[in-house]
């Protein structure tokens, strides 16, 4: 099997599942019980976070657990919102969300608020006139995406945050990171509200984060008791929460060496496709290297898809979440239907090796010619 | 050329015939904290200079920044050549990379047989700065850049960025102390503060199970972990003090409960603190701030030991008490809400003028002297602030 979706979701480390097997088992005490065994899961949890919040130099109140990236989107828009609705109803994002953003936006838009959407340059990067223009006195939040989840687009949020808090000190500024995290090196301090998920760096699925700021007000969604998560009460999930704390460590470490390995096979990737007359490479310099985008101009996406399945070689067209529509960021890119309407995502990591992508690149000509053909005989 | 950490001592100038002490003491400390870290440290008795990759940088600021015995952090390149037109040729280097508008260069020479003074060395790579970066000014009084260049015997040093250190002393050039650590805010304030000027920690805690709880503890624990980041590892000695507190509850009048507990855990204190060579108990009492801490509630209690009390926090105000727990840390620990042995059996009306002789004649109801000997016997001590559950995480 050629694995090349780790965009979509990554297999758990098997020494992150050893660390979710071994607290499952020997921590049972639920961490709200005031008892031993009570305490002895608290203290382990309490290390955990405490673990995550050194990571990215934060309180470990500014964490709250979800049950994935998704949920932590949703807590931070609406939450923010609804706790902000006296300051003003607008709400700005951009063109490379994931489409998570965008339901949360339709909801929010439902019930009065207002929603801009900022502009970009071909290369993806925000448009940082068009950003300064669309803030108002009104404008309560601002959501960027760190990583875009389709071609790998990378926003310089430092810089965005400067240009928000500069035409508007109140507007808040929430970031995307799930594809951010464990990949590159991100600063959450550049942001007052992130969203994370454990399964995108090699974590269980079923738990993810938000970081607010302590700053932050935020009108919560859920109730329930319990001192740990405010924002989503409830009896916190020791393993998932011990496990997740391991992932980041393991992610967030060699970051750097990581990254330059799998530049190496983007390139040559890359290097090989760029030959087909029927394939043009979504990618600009602002992009990562563990996201690799093209679009297929003469064949349907999902066939390809199909046919490359056939060889155990697994990619994905567009986002896991959004199969079946046009891609929104390839569009916002290139403003071209077509070469939006056929796009495939071949996503690396540092497990990926040099061979499977030497017989990736081999499967994929095969494929190609295979089809190219069907498709002249079509027509 | 390397690029360099430069620090300067903290109040070490009073120090003569012994500074050598101080500075070995400092390196020491620093090299315990770094030893995760491929970190070369050199001193003389201006100055020590911490060598490392560029990648390591960050982390050693910071634990240097947490380190007593440090006035301030230099910053800057180590150049081993130090001809005024070498120095000139490398600040036009660095300088391309830095944005400024106005600047100014401050020259310290501790070697005066080199041939120009502080003041012409100054003036002339001032003048090397204007020519090489256009649009930029001297301004000596609010500078964007401070351009530090410092001559020493055998190299010169330029110096970009300075940050402030933590001053004090050395943790551990003045002896030993033993910490009255409860889990509120004052006692973790008067520790660092007292590390602040050279102590070495060792710290006692008073646990009345089932009273208060293993989280009551843990949070005691946690908040000796941080502490331990500002000198080492401190040794925590746990007493069980639930025979000796109900005994208390039992056979005194109420009103004197707490300041016959006081004395009791100074009693103790004093003996665990002979037993380890502890030269002085240190407590968080703030003057006026409870009942047991009126002068005369002071006075009474203190009667029990010879030892000298240190209370650094005596004269603070809450607020001030609490600001200071937050800049060291302590603070979210120190609030987290369980039970002490202060706060279990309150007494309604605690005396604020308690006297003497009552004291010694309620006292003479228990037989203290035997349960204090077993409160020691069995006392439990957490040394280690290793992680128990690192191999999970």
């Amino acid at each position: 099997m050629i694995y090349l979706d780790y965009s979509a979701t990554t297999p758990v480390n098997y020494d992150v599942l050893e660390s979710y097997i071994r607290s499952t088992r020997d921590f049972s005490g639920n961490p709200n019980s005031i008892h031993s065994l009570g305490v002895k899961s608290k203290a382990l949890m309490n290390s955990a976070i405490k673990q995550i919040s050194d990571t990215f130099n934060i309180l470990e109140s500014e964490i709250t657990f979800t049950s994935g990236a998704t949920m932590a989107n949703n807590l931070a828009l609406i939450g923010t919102s609804l706790a902000n609705m006296r300051e003003g109803n607008h709400i700005i994002v951009s063109k490379l969300e994931h489409p998570s953003i965008y339901e949360i936006c339709k909801y929010l838009e439902s019930i009065g608020f207002e929603i801009s959407y900022v502009n970009n340059d071909e290369d993806g990067l925000v448009d940082f006139e068009d950003l300064k223009r669309k803030i108002r006195p009104d404008t309560i939040l601002v959501s960027i995406c760190a990583v875009n989840s389709e071609t790998g687009i990378r926003q310089p949020l430092k810089m965005l945050r400067q240009i928000i808090k500069k035409e508007n000190n109140n507007t808040l500024f929430h970031s995307d990171m799930t594809q951010a995290l464990g990949k590159v090196s991100v600063n959450l301090h550049d942001v007052d509200l992130a969203s994370a998920s454990a399964h995108k760096i090699y974590g269980p699925k079923g738990i993810g984060l938000l970081y607010k700021n302590s700053h932050v007000s935020m009108t919560p969604l859920l109730y329930g008791s319990g001192h740990v998560n405010l924002l989503n009460p409830g009896t916190p999930p020791v393993p998932l929460i011990v496990a997740f704390a391991k992932a980041i460590r393991l992610a967030t470490t060699d970051i750097d060496k990581r990254e330059n390995f799998i530049r190496r096979l983007n390139d040559k990737i890359v290097d090989d496709l760029k030959k087909y007359d029927g394939v043009l490479i979504n990618h600009s310099k602002i992009c990562i290297p563990h996201i690799l985008n093209i679009s297929l101009m003469n064949i349907k996406a999902e066939t390809f898809l199909h046919a490359l399945e056939e060889h155990e070689v697994y990619v994905s067209t567009n986002t896991a979440c959004s199969s079946g529509e046009i891609s929104t960021t390839v569009m916002a890119m290139y403003r071209d239907a077509k070469r939006a309407s056929s796009t495939l995502r071949i996503s690396l990591s540092h497990l990926t090796t040099t061979d499977e992508i030497n017989k990736f690149l081999l499967y994929f000509k095969m494929v190609y010619e295979k089809l190219s053909f069907l498709k002249k005989e079509e027509s | 050329m390397k690029k360099v950490m430069i620090l300067k001592y903290a109040e070490l100038n009073t120090k003569k015939a012994n500074i050598g002490l101080f500075l070995k003491q400092l390196k020491r400390n620093l090299e315990e904290k770094l030893k995760k870290l491929p970190v070369k440290i050199t001193y003389d008795k201006g100055r020590m200079f911490l060598y490392m990759e560029e990648e390591y940088f960050k982390e050693v600021l910071d634990i240097t920044q947490n380190t007593f015995g440090i006035h301030e952090i230099m910053i800057g390149y180590e150049l081993e050549e130090r001809s005024i037109e070498t120095i000139g040729d490398y600040l036009k280097k660095f300088i391309h990379e830095k944005e400024f508008e106005t600047f100014k260069v401050e020259t310290k020479r501790s070697d005066k047989t080199y041939p120009m003074t502080s003041l012409e060395i100054s003036k002339y790579l001032g003048g090397v700065v204007l020519k090489a970066k256009q649009n930029v000014k001297v301004d000596v009084h609010h500078p964007d850049l401070t351009i530090h260049i410092e001559i020493r015997q055998k190299d010169a040093y330029i110096i970009f960025d300075t940050v402030k250190g933590l001053g004090g002393y050395p943790v551990g050039t003045l002896g030993k102390g033993l910490l009255m650590l409860s889990g509120g805010i004052d006692s973790p304030v008067a520790g660092y503060l007292a590390m602040k000027r050279g102590v070495k920690l060792e710290a006692i805690y008073f646990e009345s199970p089932p009273h208060t709880s293993v989280e009551a503890k843990n949070k005691v624990v946690q908040l000796k972990n941080i502490l331990s980041q500002y000198g080492s590892d401190i040794k925590l000695h746990v007493i069980s003090f639930t025979e000796i507190q109900e005994s208390i509850y039992k056979n005194i009048p109420h009103e004197y409960l707490i300041t016959i507990m006081r004395r009791m855990m100074y009693r103790i204190s004093a003996k665990i603190a002979y037993q380890n060579r502890c030269k002085v108990l240190i407590n968080g009492e703030s003057i006026g701030q409870v009942a047991s801490q009126t002068l005369t509630s002071m006075s009474v209690i203190n009667e029990v030991v010879k030892m000298p009390v240190i209370r650094p926090v005596a004269c603070f105000d809450k607020l001030e008490i609490i600001d200071l727990a937050k800049k060291i840390g302590t603070y979210e620990t120190s609030i987290l809400p369980y039970e002490d042995c202060c706060t279990i059996f309150v007494p309604e009306h605690p005396v604020i003028d308690p006297e003497l002789e009552k004291c010694i004649q309620y006292e003479s109801k228990i037989s203290y002297e035997e349960l204090i000997q077993k409160s020691i016997k069995n006392e439990t001590i957490i040394k280690e602030t290793k992680n128990e559950f690192e191999d999970l995480l």
